[in-house]
């Protein structure tokens, strides 16, 4: 396969874990080019494609990526769209991601928007796939409809369900419960071919496995997965705040340890290396910011698979079927 | 090196857009508003710079770039052609 274009200098952590998980990946034997500045340190034998600038997390996305066409980000679009590239991917700038990804990879026809997709952890079972989990603040009605059609490919193709239940993020499970977004958008969603829809969903529902795929705007989306994490990290916190405070409590604790390790493991975002980009004419997976080297490892792995099912011809291939 | 006229401007103006807003390129007026006829949001609009600029200079052969800060005054069909051909003198 042709390479996975790194973001070198995408992240907080960038570029030593970026380089530490692209060279994690080329041992397990995925080929990596990396994207970054001549003659950057610790490369190694991996190749480098040259970029001079670099497009930092706090700088508006369309309009950075508009003036720095020689950054790591726009280069990592552009290897995909030249075909030196199989998929991209980045820790840096999530806007200016989607919007070089936008930009030089261009959308899948019948896809107005391209939406994040992120799996959502669900104890015991596969993840959730939330989207639009932040690439679109205010969204239309059709648009949830086309990041219906895309999460169920997504699910049935990364996560292997067979028949992907769809439902909409809402206040309550009740048609009428809601704003004017999710009341137009059951009414669609009801109506449109080629999904599972069960109906409205509620945030409590995410992480349970009664959905699989959960539709919403990306502000709500987005809103929701930074609780979700947040959540989280309370609450792991919170355990081992306990499990320390007393010596029989620690001993208690390591005896738990080898039941609770999966269990955060499963939780740990870096497990899933990263969102993917639904819609864009090719694979761009979108990496969190303080990526360590095992999400981006993660992430490379998500991206090839993603190459290696033809994530980007099966979306195109549903929602053609959908205008037919 | 080639020119590029009026009529060829708006070809490419409307070319994009329709391709960009997956519409019908006749459907598209000179008169019309990028945002309330047309529906463009503002990231349809990068995606229409981006397109003009690559498109114009392919044809001329020469560079050509649109400022964000002229984008800011660009609302319709019309005025995207006429500052187009402006800028090409």
């Amino acid at each position: 396969m042709l390479p996975v274009a790194v973001d070198a200098m995408g992240g907080d952590n960038a570029p030593a874990a970026i380089l530490a998980g692209a060279h994690d990946a080329v041992a397990a034997g995925i080929p990596v080019v990396l994207v970054g500045p001549e003659g950057l340190d610790g490369v190694g034998d991996i190749p480098l494609l040259h970029a001079s600038e670099v497009i930092e997390m706090d700088e508006d996305p369309a309009g950075s990526v508009r003036r720095k066409k020689d950054s790591t980000l726009v280069r990592c679009a552009e290897a995909v769209r030249d075909g030196k590239a199989s998929a991209m991917i980045s820790a840096g700038n999530t806007g200016a991601t989607m919007a070089s990804a936008l930009l030089r990879m261009g959308r899948i026809k019948g896809v107005a928007r391209p939406a994040i997709a992120t799996a959502v952890p669900v104890p015991g079972s596969t993840p959730t796939v939330l989207l639009d989990s932040g690439a679109n603040a205010e969204v239309s009605v059709e648009w949830l409809a086309q990041f219906a059609i895309m999460g169920s490919v997504y699910s049935r193709q990364r996560f292997g369900i067979e028949n992907p239940r769809v439902g909409l993020l809402s206040i309550g499970e009740e048609p009428g419960k809601g704003d004017t977004l999710r009341k137009e958008g059951f009414e669609l969603l009801s109506r449109t071919k080629g999904i599972n829809f069960i109906g409205n969903i509620e945030g409590r529902d995410l992480m349970t496995t009664e959905v699989d795929v959960a539709v919403t705007d990306g502000f709500t989306g987005n809103v929701v997965l930074k609780t979700l994490e947040g959540s989280l990290k309370t609450v792991i916190k919170s355990l081992f705040a306990a499990f320390a405070s007393t010596p029989e409590m620690q001993a208690h604790a390591d005896a738990l340890m080898p039941a609770l390790l999966p269990m955060y493991e499963q939780f740990d975002p870096d497990t899933y290396g990263g969102a993917i980009l639904l819609g864009i004419d090719g694979v761009c997976i979108i990496s969190h910011g303080s990526s360590s080297p095992r999400a981006m490892l993660n992430g490379i792995k998500v991206a090839k698979e993603m190459v290696d099912c033809d994530m980007v011809g099966s979306i195109r291939t549903a929602l053609a079927s959908l205008a037919d | 090196m080639a020119s590029l006229d009026r009529a060829g401007v708006l070809a490419i103006v409307r070319n994009n857009l329709a391709e960009i807003l997956e519409m019908d390129a006749a459907a598209i007026g000179e008169g019309q508003s990028f945002v309330d006829d047309l529906g463009a949001d503002s990231l349809a609009l990068i995606e229409l710079v981006d397109a003009l600029e690559t498109d114009v200079a392919e044809q001329t052969g020469k560079q050509f770039r649109i400022e964000d800060e002229d984008l800011a005054d660009l609302k319709t069909v019309r005025d995207a052609v006429d500052f187009v051909v402006g800028q090409l003198g």
